[in-house]
Formats: structure tokens, C-alpha cells, sequence
């Protein structure tokens, strides 16, 4: 859908002439255009249209016999508009006393005081004093609503935000309202325990302080506090947040409203997943492998014995970096590697190497879609990811579109979507058969034979059709959101080469409001393939001097002894790559693995012979790309815990040490260094890049990226997907949970997820397999337990596991084909 | 006699049968109708004058003019969800004729376009929504309902659907929430029913009352049918009377009969000797007259003239046996225990009220109450979202302000009553 354009127009407030967009809701518009404050409680844009429910809003408009609601009234040309009459003060009085009837007065001991919109409010428009002497409604308080959020039905003023928010934003359904009229109460649906990706949020819109943070409960009061503006780099959607900080420890985790990123909601992973940074798990200081044991030892001995051994190393070293690495982390460790220990074997991407020209292609800016774009295309095609689990926020953007801006939403994925409930058509193929399915949807795009690459794809034919009809019969603004995973393995280029292809097809290049959105593995996947952390790529995506390894060659050539070292920038192989026993030998015989870890995850307790303390998310500086292309700013929050020290000046002094002059003292040094390197960034500073962050694909600079391959291409036949034949076929997926840091925080703990195999009734039933059991998922003689999970909506002959947890990762197994047996 | 539409044969045995309600005439009124144009038809709904006959009284006509054209999935819905005090005229009309409202529904919804079309009947109406059942299904039968509405290739289904006992859900929009499955809460107006209704759809809504008359209309014609009645307030009305009378029951009236011959000529006027001490013209929810006002004509501008409202035509009779603090307690245990909860001055101020009314009625209130008390009626009125928070504060206004003598009497008397128990206790 295009965007509204809205016509300004003039009205009246308390008799100062405003102007205004037409039709913007008055509430909003006396505030920002007339600087006149109508108070609200029940209304929040962010959840969707006005409920008039609060009453706390009520003006005089001039014409109309009885008080209006502010939060519902269009603004229109030459309306006059009271806010501070006598009679519209009494409404509000009227409205504020009626809400205090039932509201304690315990501000003394609540968490909210001092930051409390009722406090406001009544300070504000209140008459400060209660007529109401009758006893006040009684609940048993507080009550956890989940482990996370506690409620306090006494304080709560019935403004259903949070019961709005789980109906019509997270579309969750389980909050719900109980009784009616006075004995009204928030509610779960059965009493069930609020466990959702996003339920955090309601504490956030919650005008009192009838639901808070299980965690940050009674931590802190308002002005004990400061808040600071950072990213979360947790996942690639990269949400503004605003850290709150008391004695420079981090306590909370809010919302930044970013329009362009996040639409100022946060999934349940950033909000808590905070308390990660302070745990006696956390590594804060240098640690070196003496005897078998990883022992504390001073930087000074860290960063010597770490130099000294990447010299012997030199020429035989990798190296790889994890999604949350900065882009200047990245710049530096290419540099390092490439022109301190003349290597080229570096990798950012779990998947497999893709042409330059590929990557130059797929990330080109007239094929970049933005965020908001999502919420306004005619229709998006969510191919090969799970939005929920690879970039939450994304997910409440899609429901968006499609619940206020009639998007039409279409998916394509081998394991079921959440999203699908909310699609026009949901269309399955095999696992793993990313390449197949494209070329299927490019054939049925170009009128060619659909049959051939769909069987290729274990599709369906026809769905396949209907998705190239919906899709070209939704209207131009099509946007494709595409998972990495699409892209990935022996036939990535091809999947490539396809999703390009459709891409013309459907005409997105150079097309506002439409294009291609990547969501990387890594949080910064997108911007360390920017700054040169591929194989085959150098900084601004350049071609290199020598071609490297990508992760899995790096495996093998550490197996077989070609290579001797490894250099593992906040990345654990045995828990974030694939091929776990090749990475196992390939670990055990590196002599030199140097690590920048938070956590002692396997590989690194296991294998790492120098680990550098990791800054957390809230003590780093830097920069990082989003998927939409948008380059943010990461700006400390707390000093660095322990002895943590930068990582980018970790990588800068052994820099020095093996050999290069250069002085970096600063971060910003670094960010200026590397912007300057890279031509589609030139002009870029950290004051340009600002608060907001500024999307790099939209400047004229970005002309300069380079163009890449051009589509059409010709696509080979595909190879056809395995055929189970008894067996499943093994996908995989990272669940929003499966993170270090949701493991190491006591709040979010119980969410750390263990194996979970999904699969279709039918084969649970042929397999003799009971939802909830445990079950043995076997692969040339190395197997995973797991829990069952059947699931209705799962196509038959697949079964899917979970990546990235420390103990029976999908990674254990090879594929394509496994055996699912009760345990 | 012109005066007797919806109850002509209302006591005919076997009327909720197709088979009796045809051979008294029914359904031609829709062959007639389904021959007229629709546009024809409303033209005729308008110049009839009918006005709603729920509790709001807006011309049906205009309501039914409001209805977008076009192609998308319009709705008649009809309020069966007769749930304010005193009113029971819909329940007699859906027991005892069940195919008169049939046929109204069936001939508005070809005047609006609308394909669908449902009966949303209060919970506690089963033996009414079991007749209904039959009803339909008699219809369907027929062909009156279907995919070709007495052979004129109209299409038009009807459902009955039961509701769960919740007075907020005869509230157009609560009812419209409710039939979709949600919790029946008011939504905020605009978007009127009539552009985003059920299901967002363009939406007709109207009482059980009004679309039964809609078969005499067609029959009549406008002209015919304004003529009944007075200026404003055309046609006949249903009254349900009850309360100190001596024949409580449904009348239909001329509307512009006097009160009095209404009160007294009809329902035979409070027992012997008793006088009548106030009266609510419209069901629970209007501003309570007293004797002096029994006189006005009953129609609704003669009423609201007066102070009140016609309301759903439900008249309730109080003599001077009644205490008006039991009687306004009553009231407000109703409206507080009703209010949904959705909007603030309702929730809080009905229940509020309701509390301090307690306290009126055990002795440990003040005089200064009732002032705080006339004082929250006020902050009600207008400021809710729907019209439940006025239903309780219009009435309770009205009856402090009538009968204030008697509030402060009997806070005095009750106090001085507790007090009297309270040394008894002691000593």
C-alpha cells in the first residue's frame, strides 16, 4: 500500500492557530504541532486505533453538543477545539477522580512511582483531593503473570493497552479481560502463565504500575537511575533500546521507538536478556590455557602469548566472526589476518562461500527494501526464515501490514511459520531445497515448465502458481524478506542467481517501497560483509587479493593440519556452525585458538588456548549495519564489567604487535578509519550516522557499491531434494531462545531452550512417537535426543531440530536424511 | 382499528406457526415489498416515520438510508437482547408471532442490500429463541429464506444466535462485539454499525419491535402509516407496564395517547387507595416523573418535553407505598453490577454510586452524600463511552432531585435507627 500522504490543515486550539496533517488524531496533533498536552491513558497509536475507553481525553469542539474524546477526534480543517475550559477541566477532574475510586494509593512502594503517567496526570489535571471513602476493590497481589512480568490487579486502571496489545499487536491471544465493570481484571486465557516472544512489552505500556518486571522489582526508584541509548545486538533486527543504569550496573532494558527498526517494541531476548551482563558466569578477564585449565592471567600475558603464537601462525591462521562483532571489530580482524598474518581464510557466514558478484548483487542498494517498507508493500514474500526466531521485531511488523494496511502476506518455508495463520497462502518445501524452490517460483514467474523444480523442491506445483499469481496480482510494492539460510550451502549460489531472478521479475529493482530484505545469521552479518569479513570479499565488498577459505574449509584445513590456528571473534563453532564433529577435530588439533567469549560455551572451554574477555552488548562502542542497510551506533551504557577491555583495542595491540604502525587510540578512530575505506560509506562520521542511524543504500554515495552480477541468469535444474523413504528429512532452526546469553540470565533461563523435534502427526504416529516423549534422532552412527513436538501444521517426511544450543544441536547430525525413534 | 398492528391476532392460537401466521395475511407484505424497488422501499420506511423503537428512537428510514451501496457483504442484525427493567414487549411479539419479525427482517434487509442477516436474542429467552428456531426454519422452508427469497432470486440467510446474559450486549456495538465472538464491550462511534458493523460490514441494527412493524408499513404505505400517532412520533407503540398497577401487561398504543389513560385507563392505575408517586416512562434507564406529570402525551417529544424519555416505551409504576431509596438502590445495584467495565466513569461511577446508596440505606450516611452523590450522576452524564453510565445516572439524578426530602428523612431515620441498635448493643 503507498504510504498516506497527508494535506495539512489549519484549526483552532484554546484559540492559537495550528496546522496540522489532516485527519491526524487530535490528541496527537495538539501535542506535537500545538504544544497543547490532552492527557491519555487507554490510547497508545502503537497498538492500533483509538478505543475511547479511559474517558481521560475528553475537549470541547465547537459544533458538537457533548465532550469529545481527543484520542479519537480526526483533525479537520477549521475545527475549533477547548482544552481548558471550565467544563473540560471538570471532565478531566471527573475522569481522574473516578479512576482513583479503585486505585491505591501506594505510590511510596511502587515500582512506577516517580515514572508513573497516572502520577502525572493527576498532578496535572486531578483536584487533589477524593470524595470516596467506601472500601476500595480487593485481588490477591501481586500474582506473577509469567516468571517475568508480575501483576497487581489493584493498582490496574482498566485501560486494556496490554490486553490490546497481545490481541492485536503480538496477535498472541492469551491476555484477556475477566468479569465486568468494577470486578473487572486483566487475565490469562485459563489462568496459563504469560509466556509469548514479546510479553515484556506490556509493562512498558502499562500507564501504572499494575505490571512489572519480575526482575527489576523494587531494584531501583526513578531518580536513582539514568538512561542510555544503545542497539541490541542480539539479533539482526537490531532494535533501538535504552538502557537503564544504576550504579553502573545495567537493570532494565526499554524500547528507543525507531520508526524505521523496530516501531518501538522489543522481543523478550532484548528486553531481559540484560542480565547476562552481570553473572558470575561472564568471562571479565583474560584467560590462558595452562596445564589443560584455562587459568585468569594479566592482559599483558594475554596479549603476548596471543601475538607471539598468531606470528608462529602466520600464513597458517583463520579466523572467524560471530554476528554480534562491530564492524570495526571486523575491519580490524580482516586487516589482521589479511595484512598482518598474510591470510585470507576469514568468515563471517555459517553457510558457505557465495560468489562476490552474488553478494554485490543481493546487497545493492536499488534492491534494498527497508523495514518499514514491510508494513506498506502490497504484499511481502517471508522465503526461508521464521521472523519470530531470526529477527522478532520483524515479525510484529508483518502483522502490521497485514492487520491495518491490508498487506498481503505470503510465506515460503520448509518448517511452518508463525506467520502462515496470517498469510494469504503458505507454501512448503523440503528442507534444505532453497535453491530448487526459487527456481520453481522463477518458472512459474517466467511462464516456464513449474513442475520439474517444484518436485526438485518437494513442493507443490500448483501452490507454487498460485504464489507467482498472488504475488503479481497484489500491485508493484513487493517485498521479498529472505532468510540466509536461502542462500546457503552447496547450491547457495544458485539460490542466489534464483531469488535475483524473481527479484527482476517482479520488477523491485530501483522500485520505492520494494526490494529484497536479507536477515543474516548474525546480528551484523550485513555489516561484516561490508567491512571484508568474507572470504572472498575485502572491505566495501572489493574484490581481495587471494580468495580464502570460508568456515567449513577453515574446518577442514584445521582437521587436516594445512591450517594451525584459529581466531574466533565472539563465536563458538561446536554451538553457532554446522558439522559439529568436523569442527570437534578441527578444534582439537588448532595449536592456536584465541577467543573473544562471554560464556564458557563448549568449543571455547574446551579447545581455546587464549580468550579475551567479550564486552557485553551494553559496554560496547562501534557501529553496525543493519539489514535494511541502515548503519547504527552503539554507545556504551556501563564501563566494561571486570577487566573486560574494548575489543576492538584488543584487536588493535596485536595489530601493533605483528607489526603495524598505526596508532588507533580511540573507537571513533577505528569507525573513521573504516568508513574511510570503504567507498559507499565515504562521507559517513559518527555524527552523521547519529542517533537514528543512517541507512548507507539511500545517500548518493551509495552509488558507489559495486553492482554486481545482473539478473536474468540462466538457473541449472535443480538437484532433486533427498527422498525420505522411511526416513526424515533433517531441517533445522535457531530458536529466539537459543542464545548464550538467555541461558546465563536467571530470568530468562527457563526459556533456554533444549532439542525440540518437530514433526507431522502422521510420521509421529507411523514412527510410534508421542507428542511430549523423548526421542533419539539418529544420522550415520551419531545421534540427538530430544523432546517430541508434533505438530499439526509440519509437512510430512520432515523433521525439524534446533541449531545453536550447547547440548544435541542439529549440528551433531549430517543429513539429509534422518531416523526419528522413541528414546 | 388502526391502533392495533403488531398484536392484531396476537393471542390467535398457533400465530407462531407459518401455517396460521400465512392464512392471516403474512408474507404478503414482502411479495409486495420484494416487487418495489429498493431504493422505492426506503423512500417509503422514511416517509413512514417509524422511529426506532429500542430505546433511542432514530428514524429507521434514515438509519436504513445510510447503508453504503455496493457490492460488499451487508447485514441486518436484529436486537433481540431485551434486557432493561421493566421491558418485555419484544418477548411477547418473538412467542407469540415470531413470523412478523421474520418477515420485517426478510424486507429490510432487500431494502438494504444485505444478504445475512441475524437474531440476537437474549440469553435468557429460551423458550423465545426456541420459537424462533422453528420459525426459521419454517421459513426456510418456504423459501421465504435462502437463496431465493420467495422466488425473487434474493438471497438471504438468518440466524438466531443466543446471547450469554450481559445487559451491555443489547448496546448496538457490544451486541455486534458479542455476535463476532468477543467480549461484548461497546465500541467507540464513529464508525457507525451502518458503514463498519459486523464484521466491519455495513451493518442495519434495529429492535425486534421496529422491524415488525415494517411488514403493517408496507402493507399501509407511508401515508397511511404516519397518520397513526402524532407529529414525530408515528404509528403504534408497545408498552409494557408493570409496578404498582392493577393490570401490568403489553398495550399497543397510538403514540400521543395521554399518560394518564395509559397509567390509569389501561393498566387500571396504582391498587385502591394508593396514589401514584412517581413514574419511569421509559424503562429503568429515563428520569423518573411524578404524578403531576401524568398528563403528557406519550410520544417521544411530549416526554422529552417533560424531562425524560420514551425510551423502549416501558412504563413502571411507583406508588407512596414505595421507599424512593430502595427503589433508587435497586437501580443502581443493577446498572453497576451491568456496567462492562470499559470505560471509566461508568465502571467507577456506578459502582461507586451503588456504594454510597448502601450506605444511605443503613444509616451511615450523610446529607452531604447526596450532594457528592448528584455530583458523580453528573460527571457520568455524556462522559461514557455508551449510554449504560447515563441509564443509571439520568434515573438517579432525577430521583434526588425530586425526592430529596424524603433521601435526608430516611438517612436520618436509618442513622437514628442504627444508633438506637447500637446502644442496645452496648448496654
Amino acid at each position: 500500500m503507498p504510504r498516506p500522504v497527508a494535506q495539512m490543515v489549519t484549526f483552532t486550539l484554546n484559540g492559537q492557530e495550528v496546522t496540522a496533517p489532516e485527519n491526524a488524531i487530535l490528541a496527537d496533533a495538539a501535542l506535537e504541532h500545538g504544544n497543547v498536552e490532552i492527557p491519555v491513558f487507554c490510547y497508545e497509536p502503537k497498538i492500533g486505533g483509538p478505543v475511547g475507553a479511559c474517558r481521560m481525553c475528553l475537549v470541547e469542539i465547537e459544533g458538537i453538543p457533548k465532550l469529545q474524546a481527543g484520542c479519537s477526534v480526526p483533525v479537520k480543517d477549521g475545527m475549533v477545539v477547548h482544552t481548558d475550559t471550565p467544563r473540560v477541566r471538570e471532565a478531566q477532574e471527573a475522569v481522574l477522580e473516578f479512576i482513583l475510586v479503585n486505585h491505591p494509593l501506594d505510590c511510596p512502594v511502587c515500582d512506577k512511582g516517580g515514572e508513573c503517567p497516572l502520577q502525572d496526570k493527576s498532578f496535572g489535571w486531578g483536584d487533589g483531593i477524593s470524595r470516596f471513602v467506601e472500601p476500595k476493590r480487593h485481588f490477591e497481589k501481586p500474582l506473577a503473570l509469567s516468571p517475568l512480568i508480575a501483576i497487581d490487579r489493584e493498582r490496574c486502571i482498566l485501560c486494556y493497552r496490554c490486553v490490546r496489545f497481545s490481541q492485536e499487536v503480538s496477535e498472541d491471544h492469551q491476555l484477556v479481560l475477566q468479569e465486568r465493570g468494577a470486578h473487572a481484571f486483566v487475565a490469562t486465557f485459563d489462568g496459563h502463565p504469560y509466556v509469548a516472544p514479546f510479553s515484556g512489552n506490556i509493562i512498558e505500556l502499562c500507564p501504572v504500575g499494575a505490571l512489572t518486571s519480575q526482575p527489576y522489582r523494587f531494584r531501583a526508584r526513578p531518580w536513582d537511575i539514568e538512561q542510555s541509548g544503545s542497539i541490541c545486538t542480539l539479533c539482526p533486527a537490531q532494535c533501538n533500546v535504552s538502557f537503564t543504569v544504576r550504579d553502573d550496573r545495567v537493570l532494565r532494558v526499554l524500547q528507543r521507538d525507531h520508526e524505521g527498526v523496530d516501531d518501538g517494541w522489543l522481543c523478550d531476548k532484548g528486553r531481559f536478556a540484560y542480565q547476562a551482563i552481570h553473572v558470575d558466569e561472564r568471562i571479565t578477564q583474560p584467560l590462558l590455557r595452562d596445564g589443560g585449565e584455562l587459568r585468569p592471567v594479566t592482559w599483558e600475558l594475554a596479549l603476548e602469548t596471543a601475538a607471539a603464537a598468531l606470528g608462529r601462525g602466520r600464513g597458517r591462521t583463520a579466523a572467524l566472526a560471530g554476528g554480534a562483532a562491530t564492524n570495526e571489530e571486523g575491519w580490524l580482524l580482516q586487516g589482521l589476518l589479511r595484512d598482518s598474518l598474510d591470510s585470507a581464510d576469514i568468515d563471517s557466514r555459517a553457510g558457505g562461500t557465495l560468489p562476490l558478484d552474488l553478494h554485490q548483487a543481493l546487497g545493492a542498494p536499488a534492491l534494498q527494501a527497508s523495514v518499514p517498507d514491510l508494513e506498506f508493500a502490497h504484499a511481502v514474500l517471508v522465503l526461508g526464515t521464521e521472523p519470530v526466531d531470526d529477527a522478532p521485531v520483524l515479525d510484529l511488523r508483518l502483522r502490521k501490514g497485514v492487520r491495518r494496511h491490508g498487506l498481503q502476506l505470503f510465506t515460503a518455508t520448509s518448517r511452518p511459520s508463525a506467520l502462515d495463520e496470517r498469510a494469504v497462502l503458505a507454501v512448503r518445501y523440503a528442507p534444505g531445497a532453497e535453491a530448487a524452490f526459487v527456481a520453481a517460483l522463477d518458472a512459474a514467474l517466467t511462464g516456464a515448465d513449474v513442475a520439474g523444480p517444484a518436485a526438485a523442491a518437494g513442493a507443490d506445483a500448483d501452490a507454487v502458481r498460485a504464489l507467482a499469481d498472488g504475488l503479481r496480482a497484489a500491485g508493484e510494492d513487493i517485498v521479498v524478506l529472505w532468510g540466509e539460510r536461502v542462500c546457503s550451502g552447496a547450491a547457495g549460489a544458485d539460490a542466489a542467481r534464483g531469488l535475483l531472478n524473481v527479484a527482476a521479475r517482479l520488477g523491485l529493482e530501483g522500485r520505492d517501497g520494494a526490494g529484497l530484505l536479507g536477515v543474516p545469521d548474525g546480528a551484523n552479518g550485513r555489516g561484516l560483509r561490508e567491512v571484508g569479513v568474507l572470504p572472498n570479499a575485502a572491505p566495501g565488498l572489493a574484490a581481495p587479493d587471494t580468495d580464502g577459505r570460508d568456515a567449513a574449509g577453515i574446518a577442514a584445513a584445521l582437521a587436516a593440519g594445512e591450517l594451525t590456528g584459529v581466531y574466533l571473534l565472539r563465536t563458538d563453532p561446536l554451538v553457532d556452525l554446522a558439522d559439529t564433529p568436523l569442527w570437534e577435530r578441527a578444534l582439537e588439533k588448532a595449536t592456536t585458538v584465541i577467543a573473544h567469549a562471554s560464556f564458557l560455551t563448549p568449543g571455547i572451554a574446551e579447545h581455546a588456548t587464549v580468550v579475551f574477555p567479550a564486552e557485553s552488548h551494553a559496554e560496547k562502542e562501534g557501529t553496525v549495519v543493519h539489514p535494511d542497510g541502515r548503519l547504527q551506533r552503539l554507545r556504551p551504557a556501563i564501563g566494561r564489567q571486570g577487566e573486560t577491555r574494548p575489543e576492538w583495542q584488543v584487536l588493535a595491540e596485536l595489530r601493533r604487535a605483528l607489526g603495524n604502525d598505526e596508532r588507533l587510540l580511540t573507537c571513533s578512530m577505528v569507525t573513521a578509519r573504516m568508513l574511510e575505506s570503504i567507498p559507499f560509506y565515504a562521507g559517513l562520521t559518527l555524527d552523521t550516522i547519529g542517533a537514528d542511524g543512517t541507512r548507507w543504500t539511500e545517500r548518493p554515495q551509495g552509488a558507489a557499491a559495486p553492482a554486481g552480477a545482473a539478473a536474468p541468469f540462466d538457473l541449472p535444474a535443480p538437484a532433486p531434494a533427498a527422498s525420505p523413504n522411511g526416513r526424515l528429512r533433517l531441517g533445522t532452526f535457531r530458536s529466539i531462545w537459543a542464545s548464550p546469553e538467555v541461558g546465563a540470565s536467571p530470568a530468562l533461563k527457563f526459556l533456554h531452550p533444549r532439542q525440540r523435534v518437530e514433526l507431522a502427526p502422521g510420521d509421529a504416529e507411523r514412527l510410534g512417537v508421542r507428542h511430549g516423549s523423548p526421542v533419539t534422532v539418529a544420522c550415520d552412527g551419531r545421534s540427538v535426543t530430544g523432546i517430541a513436538h508434533v505438530r499439526a501444521s509440519a509437512p510430512e517426511g520432515s523433521v525439524f531440530l534446533e541449531t545453536a544450543i550447547a547440548a544435541d544441536s542439529a549440528a551433531e547430525l549430517d543429513g539429509p536424511l534422518v531416523e526419528v525413534r522413541p528414546a | 382499528m388502526t391502533d392495533i398492528l403488531l398484536f392484531r391476532d396476537i393471542d390467535e392460537p398457533g400465530l407462531a406457526t407459518i401455517d396460521v401466521y400465512e392464512r392471516r395475511g403474512g408474507y404478503q407484505a414482502l411479495r409486495t415489498a420484494l416487487k418495489t424497488d429498493p431504493a422505492e422501499l426506503i423512500e417509503t420506511l422514511k416517509g413512514s416515520g417509524l422511529r426506532g423503537r429500542g430505546g433511542a428512537g432514530f428514524p429507521m428510514g434514515l438509519k436504513a438510508s445510510f447503508i453504503p451501496q455496493g457490492d460488499m457483504q451487508k447485514y441486518v442484525v436484529v436486537n433481540a437482547d431485551e434486557s432493561e427493567p421493566g421491558t418485555f414487549k419484544d418477548r411477547e411479539l418473538m412467542q407469540k408471532n415470531p413470523h412478523q419479525l421474520i418477515e420485517g427482517v426478510i424486507i429490510a434487509a432487500y431494502a438494504v442490500g444485505a444478504t445475512k442477516s441475524f437474531i440476537y436474542i437474549r440469553g435468557e429467552y429460551e423458550e423465545q429463541a426456541d420459537i424462533l428456531d422453528a420459525a426459521v426454519q419454517e421459513a426456510y422452508a418456504k423459501g421465504y429464506l435462502g437463496e431465493n427469497v420467495a422466488g425473487s432470486g434474493v438471497e438471504l440467510s438468518l440466524h438466531v444466535q443466543r446471547g450469554a446474559g450481559a445487559y451491555i450486549c443489547g448496546e448496538e456495538t457490544g451486541l455486534l462485539d458479542s455476535l463476532e465472538g468477543r467480549r461484548g464491550n461497546p465500541r467507540l462511534k464513529p464508525p457507525f454499525p451502518a458503514n463498519a458493523g459486523l464484521f466491519q460490514g455495513p451493518t442495519l441494527i434495529n429492535n425486534v419491535e421496529t422491524l415488525s412493524a415494517l411488514p403493517h408499513i408496507v402493507e399501509l404505505g407511508a401515508e397511511t402509516y404516519s397518520a397513526i400517532g402524532v407529529a414525530n412520533s408515528s404509528g403504534t407503540k408497545l408498552i409494557s407496564i408493570s409496578g404498582n398497577v392493577q393490570r401490568p401487561g403489553n398495550y399497543e398504543i397510538e403514540l400521543g395517547m395521554s399518560s394518564r389513560d395509559i397509567i390509569y385507563g389501561l393498566a387500571g392505575g396504582p391498587p385502591e387507595g394508593r396514589e401514584v408517586k412517581f413514574w419511569f416512562p421509559g424503562g429503568s434507564s429515563s428520569p423518573v416523573l411524578t404524578a403531576d406529570d401524568l398528563d403528557v402525551g406519550y410520544d417521544f417529544d411530549s416526554i422529552a418535553k417533560a424531562g425524560s424519555m420514551l425510551g423502549s416505551g416501558a412504563i413502571i409504576v411507583v406508588d407512596d407505598s414505595q421507599s424512593v431509596v430502595d427503589v433508587c438502590l435497586k437501580l443502581a445495584h443493577f446498572y453497576a453490577h451491568e456496567s462492562c467495565g470499559k470505560c471509566t466513569p461508568c465502571r467507577e461511577g456506578t459502582n461507586w454510586t451503588e456504594k454510597m446508596l448502601g450506605r444511605v440505606k443503613d444509616g451511615t450516611a450523610t446529607p452531604m452524600d447526596l450532594d457528592i452523590m448528584a455530583s458523580v450522576q453528573q460527571r457520568i452524564i455524556g462522559n461514557c463511552l455508551c449510554v449504560l453510565g447515563d441509564a443509571m445516572a439520568m434515573p438517579v439524578s432525577s430521583m434526588i432531585a425530586k425526592f430529596r426530602g424524603e433521601f435526608e428523612a430516611h438517612i436520618e431515620a436509618a442513622r437514628a435507627a442504627a444508633d438506637r441498635a447500637a446502644v442496645g448493643v452496648a448496654g
